[in-house]
């Protein structure tokens, strides 16, 4: 157990249980590397960090660095080699089990034992645990569903998604013949993919949840490759069909966005919904549509872990075991769906985001986080992602041969998986 | 006598020694350093994650001949620069020549070229990325339009996306170049240029006989310098592309930094950079070799 320093000492533990006094006196500075820039979600970590100071009774300098999303592992991987590393980062799902093998992420199970760590839900471990020990702690698991603009259905004189959803009737066939019949009857596009990124950085994020309601995957955790089954090719086949063939879908290259109202449906997580907190038309909230095999969402997660080779690399393991506990975790639920079950089952985590109703909340978000799955992870993903990505751009042409494309990516991923 | 006067050379010696130790440091520490790194590295089994793994020895090396990609993105380095720099050279070379006899609006025209040169490169690309927009949201399609041309997805199919990117860049540096090309056409000796006139020489002789051979040390010094310049593209790849469709704007300095930086493979990545590093040196010492040749009033 390390001895908190009093007054304002620079305090650090050298792993003995003892905090170490630093050279000089001063509060202990943390460094912590996130991708979000929004200055409300960064004065809600900062006060976790407040919180967790005077439960210590240390002083923490916290110093938030944010990083663009597209570029956080390039920037954050040449800190980790460098002499500004952050004591605490988030960790992108994909680059997880890379991150795990690289010794890069401290150990957290020791500093978890403090709160309830039984209270996890396994399955959303899964991904940031390694031979029983944890490296970090996903504090979002966040579904993605569809947002949808009310006044392009009402103009198009169709029913929306949610009453789609309500009737029993909110499939891929529905969501395809929505997307064309507001295109058609209004020229605004039907659907944007995830981000506007859904043909490139998001590619996995907008095909898997239609591909594995189908029956397929990319890949499976044994190893399997299905990216080229009839069930992923059928898939893949409606979206490309709604892209070339009905021209209802945001294309490759096009810049329209949903929340400046150039599209009618985008898949979005809980985090994007601040976004239409001013926007100028009605919107609501449906699950994501179902497929042959059902409604199986993607669930995007995010970790927090702590540098394993920092200089305060008790505090940041302490602190990451605090902010992710169930206080902190409650707190954030209405941006970040947390992975605690007391939470998740909790009457507040459904009124935790102002902007949606306890129904959409748990219609939308609570629902999914039961039946939804994280995309297929590998520690060779970076190299996958980008090799593939090469196989992937030959699908957005009108005449693409679909089962060609796709049996090319699963060259790729057997070179890798295999 | 002889004392003092060696003292002076040596005080003097010393003097401008010190002028240039900032400069000196600056490259030893930035260049020269990061440059003897990146040949080590080539030699090591190095992951950004993962840190250093052991020797290599030749193996990154031996990766390098086998990997197709890499090929590919030799192949479109090889023809990105061969869109720019003859692009580059006889669109700034003809505006100089132009800008150089003073014609009407020389001024203006002078301004809007050098613009884009002091413009930031990712505000450009960025801008250009809008521009090229596939559909109808893209600016150059809905000109296009009006001519009853109907445009194609200029950076999501393969043929447009490296001719946008090569129109892009190729606007971005011309400014740079016309300015070089206009102190060289200005500086073309009056009388040579005089006595061809008095001889008959009609203005297209006058340009292929004696205005060109003229400036000739000034169009390969530009050549070296674009050539080495297209060879280093990355924003405008980066911001416009991402090196797609299908790696088909994937150049060598972007293949680098995905290998490095997005897939944490530093040691494959610096054999790649230093094969990039020995291109480059090649052909700046075949281009210097050919400006002794080429160069007809050099010294």
């Amino acid at each position: 157990m390390c001895t908190a320093c009093t007054g304002s000492a620079c305090c650090s533990c050298d792993g003995t249980g003892k905090y170490r006094r630093g050279a000089s006196s001063g509060p202990v500075e943390i460094k912590i590397a996130t991708w979000t820039a929004n200055t409300d979600q960064i004065a809600l970590l900062q006060s976790f960090v407040d919180e967790f100071a005077e439960k210590e009774g240390i002083e923490i300098q916290a110093q938030f660095e944010s990083i663009d999303f597209g570029e956080y592992n390039t920037k954050l991987s040449l800190e980790l080699q460098g002499s500004e590393a952050p004591d605490v980062f988030w960790v992108l799902e994909t680059s997880a089990p890379a991150f795990i093998q690289s010794g890069l992420l401290a150990e957290l199970d020791e500093a978890l034992a403090e709160y309830n760590p039984d209270d996890f839900s396994a399955k959303a471990m899964e991904l940031w645990q390694k031979d029983g020990k944890t490296y970090a702690v996903p504090f979002s698991t966040s579904p993605f569903f569809i947002l949808y603009n009310a006044d392009l259905f009402a103009a198009a004189g169709i029913a929306t998604p949610e009453e789609l959803a309500a009737e029993g009737n909110w499939n891929w066939d529905t969501f395809r013949e929505a997307s064309k019949a507001v295109k058609d009857a209004t020229g605004v596009w039907g659907y944007q993919t995830v981000d506007g990124g859904g043909y490139d950085v998001r590619i996995l994020h907008n095909l898997c949840p239609i591909i594995r309601s189908y029956g397929g995957d990319a890949w499976t955790s044994d190893g399997q490759i299905l990216i080229n089954t009839p069930e992923s090719v059928a898939a893949v086949q409606l979206f490309h069909d709604m892209v070339y063939v009905d021209g209802s879908v945001v294309p490759p290259g096009d810049q329209s966005n949903f929340f400046a109202g150039a599209a009618a449906m985008t898949a979005a997580q809980v985090s994007r919904v601040s976004n239409l907190a001013e926007a100028d038309f009605a919107w609501g909230v449906a699950p994501m549509p179902a497929g042959p095999m059902g409604d199986v969402p993607i669930i995007g997660q995010a970790g927090i872990g702590a540098y394993s080779k920092g200089d305060n690399v008790e505090i940041a393991k302490k602190l990451v075991a605090y902010m992710t506990s169930e206080s902190c975790v409650a707190r954030m639920a209405g941006i970040w769906p947390p992975a605690r079950k007391s939470v998740l089952e909790s009457p507040d985590f459904l009124a935790s985001q102002p902007l949606l109703t306890e129904e959409q909340m748990d219609a939308a978000v609570g629902s999914s986080i039961e039946t939804g799955r994280v995309l297929p992870s590998h520690v060779m993903y970076p190299q996958i992602e980008v090799e593939s990505r090469i196989v992937w751009d030959r699908l957005w042409t009108p005449n693409a041969d679909v089962q060609a494309v796709l049996d090319g990516v699963a060259d790729v991923y057997a070179k890798y998986i295999n | 006598m002889p004392d003092n006067r060696s003292k002076l050379a040596r005080g003097e010696a010393i003097t401008g020694y010190l002028f240039i130790l900032p400069q000196m440091l600056g490259f030893l520490i930035l260049v020269l350093v990061p440059l003897v790194m990146v040949f080590v590295y080539s030699f090591e089994s190095r992951n950004l994650l993962f840190g250093n793994m052991g020797f290599a020895g030749l193996e990154n090396y031996k990766t390098l001949v086998e990997d197709d990609l890499f090929f590919m993105t030799l192949k479109n380095t090889i023809i990105f620069s061969l869109g720019v720099v003859p692009l580059n050279l006889v669109l700034s070379l003809a505006l100089a020549l132009y800008l150089g006899a003073n014609a009407a609006g020389a001024k203006i025209v002078r301004s809007v070229i050098f613009l884009p040169v002091i413009t930031s490169g990712v505000a450009w690309a960025i801008v250009f990325k809008y521009l090229f927009q596939g559909g109808d949201a893209g600016p150059i399609n809905y000109l296009l339009s009006f001519v009853g041309v109907e445009g194609p997805n200029w950076l999501h199919e393969k043929g447009w996306a490296m001719f946008a990117v090569v129109i892009s860049r190729v606007l971005k540096n011309l400014g740079m170049n016309v300015l070089i090309f206009m102190g060289a056409v200005m500086n073309l000796p009056q009388d040579v240029l005089e006595a061809g006139r008095i001889d008959g020489a009609t203005k297209p002789v006058l340009f292929w006989k004696i205005k060109l051979p003229l400036l000739m040390p000034s169009i390969l010094m530009v050549t070296i310098v674009t050539v080495i310049g297209s060879m280093r593209v990355f924003d405008t790849i980066k911001l416009m592309t991402d090196g797609g469709p299908e790696g088909s704007t994937m150049v060598l300095v972007y293949y680098i930094y995905h290998q490095a930086f997005k897939t944490f493979n530093i040691g494959y990545a610096s054999s790649v950079a230093v094969v990039l590093f020995m291109i480059v040196l090649l052909l700046t010492i075949i281009q210097w070799s050919l400006r002794k040749r080429a160069s007809y009033y050099e010294d």
